[in-house]
């Protein structure tokens, strides 16, 4: 797309639309990326109501990439499990996966303005590559030959038409841009509602996830609560069969049935309603992520039940996905046909996330009289018969495994049978650097990585072909050492626990290539280095970059 | 059984509840039921069980 014939301005390289968390998150990461993208916002600041309140360990692996972890570590409140009750009798304690030498807690609990916030506040770290308008929203998209053209409306009626090489919509569940299209989200919609309601309310109880099913307070009813920063409360129950969804959220209402139930568990402090809304559970998704050179991410791609907490936490692993994608290509690296990858591997992603929502909404809004009748059996035997006690855990989100064919079909390298397999999350583990780094991941986010799992053998020279590593070039690969014992120098880390080489199956010169969102390409269980070009150059196709280039240091 | 063998039965059983209808639902359970104790050597096994359920479904 070249200048505008009346202005002369080049192309926006990228246009997001929707600033809400998937999309301050994607215009940080493609800043990192050195990417320049600009923001529109139909709302004038950042959410209202608490909204999606709990951040996976992977998306906090995403945010960390643009240092947006920090201010989220240190003002939410983490947590490692949850309860489940039936009537007033504990029928499920559940701890998720984690191990004390790991980085992140596998969730954190946090108002959704918050983690606006601090992905906005990330985009100030890279000067100049990203800005946000807001209160200003999208009225019309048009696909052109070579770019697209929005037509934007700002506060007070202004109206002009932005152009872009690429347009990428993250504007939510009643996207704009998807209309404009013509597309539709298709899928299913289920029957039982929720009512949510955020209270303010000191509270000394522990961080986890509670359920109660048919509790005293509230009789045949499902309640859920959550502690958030700043001593907020997220409630959110069933409302009854046959009650009217509009009527469901009336203040006078709710709070006799928020009072109830704090009554029934003994949080006596006095309390406020800060916040009410109604849901109502989805399986929803485009047929495809990708239309030309409009791209779908977060709400507006597909909306999963909140059961599991799988909403914004596929949000931001769909803009993790995708930000070195759109970066490399918009960088001349990369042909435009990797896009399509995000696409196949992101609906993978979907169609997991709903299966798993799916089962969990049959447990929490039983969709017709036999899932309600087998929950009512479940709950009973729960309480005597720990063997069915699973049926009855929420299958929080968990970071999910592309299939191998996916962006590694025909690669060298792409038919290991050891774990991790080519399209695996790549392994956290703790380790010793010569920085502040601590683990393993905070090598990821950047460009491609390869982890080179050896005691004393040296980077071969061919490899070494320059010895300083750019930040933000995501066309790079740096090469880092794991060691299981020694000191640490710039190119080498050391296993100091053994965790490194034990979750990556590895053995003197094993080689794992490592894609830019902490994927696993290609491993290799003795050093094949030729390969390992031959896989970087299998993507990186572009005519900017013809050789790849290959750094050595730690300075991913 | 494995936790998502469990988790597959019990969206099976639930969807041939639904398939029956709330008349046949009870005629459905009683077979599987049957079908279920039939496999199993030992009737102590099986009458705990159904004591077990009684009480349970008088919760």
């Amino acid at each position: 797309m070249g200048p505008d014939p009346q202005t002369g301005a080049p192309p926006l390289p990228v246009l997001i639309v929707g600033g809400g968390p998937v999309g301050l998150t994607l215009g940080a990461l493609l800043a990192r990326h050195g990417i320049a993208s600009h923001i529109i916002e139909a709302d004038e600041a950042y959410c209202q109501g608490s909204r999606a309140i709990c951040i996976s360990r992977r998306s906090q692996e995403v945010l960390a990439w643009v240092g947006a972890d920090r201010p989220l570590n240190a003002k939410g409140l983490p947590w490692t499990g949850g309860r489940s009750y039936f009537r007033n009798q504990e029928v499920l304690h559940f701890r998720m996966p984690t191990e004390p030498t790991e980085r992140f807690a596998p969730m954190v609990n946090i108002q959704q303005y918050f983690v606006e916030e601090y992905a906005h506040q990330a985009q100030d770290r890279f000067p100049g590559k990203c800005s946000v308008s807001w209160s200003t929203r999208a009225v019309a998209t048009r696909p052109t030959a070579d770019g697209v053209e929005v037509d934007v409306e700002a506060a007070g009626g202004h109206r002009e038409t932005l152009r872009a090489q690429w347009v990428v919509a993250c504007d939510g569940a009643r996207s704009a841009v998807r209309d404009h299209l013509g597309l539709s989200l298709e899928g299913t919609q289920y029957e039982g509602r929720y009512v949510i309601v955020d209270i303010e309310q000191e509270s000394s109880r522990a961080v986890e996830r509670l359920a109660w099913f048919d509790p005293p307070s509230n009789p045949g009813s499902t309640v859920l609560m959550h502690r958030q920063p700043d001593n907020v409360w997220r409630v959110d129950y069933q409302i009854r069969d046959g009650e009217d969804p509009a009527e469901a959220v009336r203040p006078e209402l709710v709070l006799p049935r928020v009072q109830s139930h704090l009554d029934m568990i003994g949080e006596t402090a006095p309390w406020k309603p800060l916040w009410i809304s109604a849901y109502g559970a989805k399986c929803l998704s485009l047929r495809s992520y990708r239309h030309g050179r409009v791209l779908f991410a977060g709400d507006a791609a597909h909306l999963v039940p909140i059961f599991g907490v799988r909403g914004l936490n596929s949000g931001l692993d769909d803009v993790g996905n995708l930000a070195w994608k759109l970066a490399l290509v918009i960088g001349g690296a990369s042909r435009d046909d990797l896009l399509d990858t995000y696409s196949t591997e992101r609906l993978y992603a979907t169609e997991e996330n709903i299966a798993y929502a799916a089962k969990s909404t049959e447990f929490m809004a039983p969709p017709n009289f036999a899932f309600e009748l087998m929950r009512q059996a479940t709950l009973r035997l729960a309480s005597v018969d720990p063997r069915v006690r699973s049926l009855i855990n929420p299958r929080q989100s968990s970071q999910c495994s592309y299939p191998a064919a996916m962006l590694g079909a025909g690669l060298p390298g792409g038919d290991r049978s050891a774990s991790p397999r080519p399209g695996d999350p790549a392994p956290e583990a703790r380790v010793r650097t010569t920085d502040e780094r601590t683990h393993l991941t905070q090598y990821f986010g950047g460009g491609f990585i390869a982890l080179y799992f050896t005691d004393d053998r040296p980077v071969p020279d061919s490899i070494a072909l320059r010895a300083s590593a750019s930040t933000q070039d995501v066309a790079t690969m740096t090469v880092v050492r794991i060691a299981r014992k020694g000191i640490p120098d710039a190119t080498t880390v050391v296993d100091f626990i053994g965790e490194a080489w034990q979750r990556y199956g590895a053995h003197e010169g094993t080689l794992c290539l490592i894609r830019p969102d902490g994927y696993v390409l290609a491993c290799w269980d003795q050093p094949d280095w030729q390969a390992l070009s031959s896989v970087l150059r299998r993507i990186l196709t572009g005519q900017a970059l013809p050789q790849p280039r290959l750094l050595v240091g730690g300075d991913a | 059984m494995k936790e998502q063998d469990l988790d597959h039965c019990y969206t099976v059983l639930s969807d041939a509840l639904a398939a029956v209808g709330g008349e046949k639902a009870s005629l459905l359970l009683a077979t599987l039921s049957l079908s279920l104790i039939v496999r199993e050597t030992d009737a102590k096994i099986v009458l705990d069980l159904i004591a077990q359920a009684g009480e349970l479904a008088r919760t």
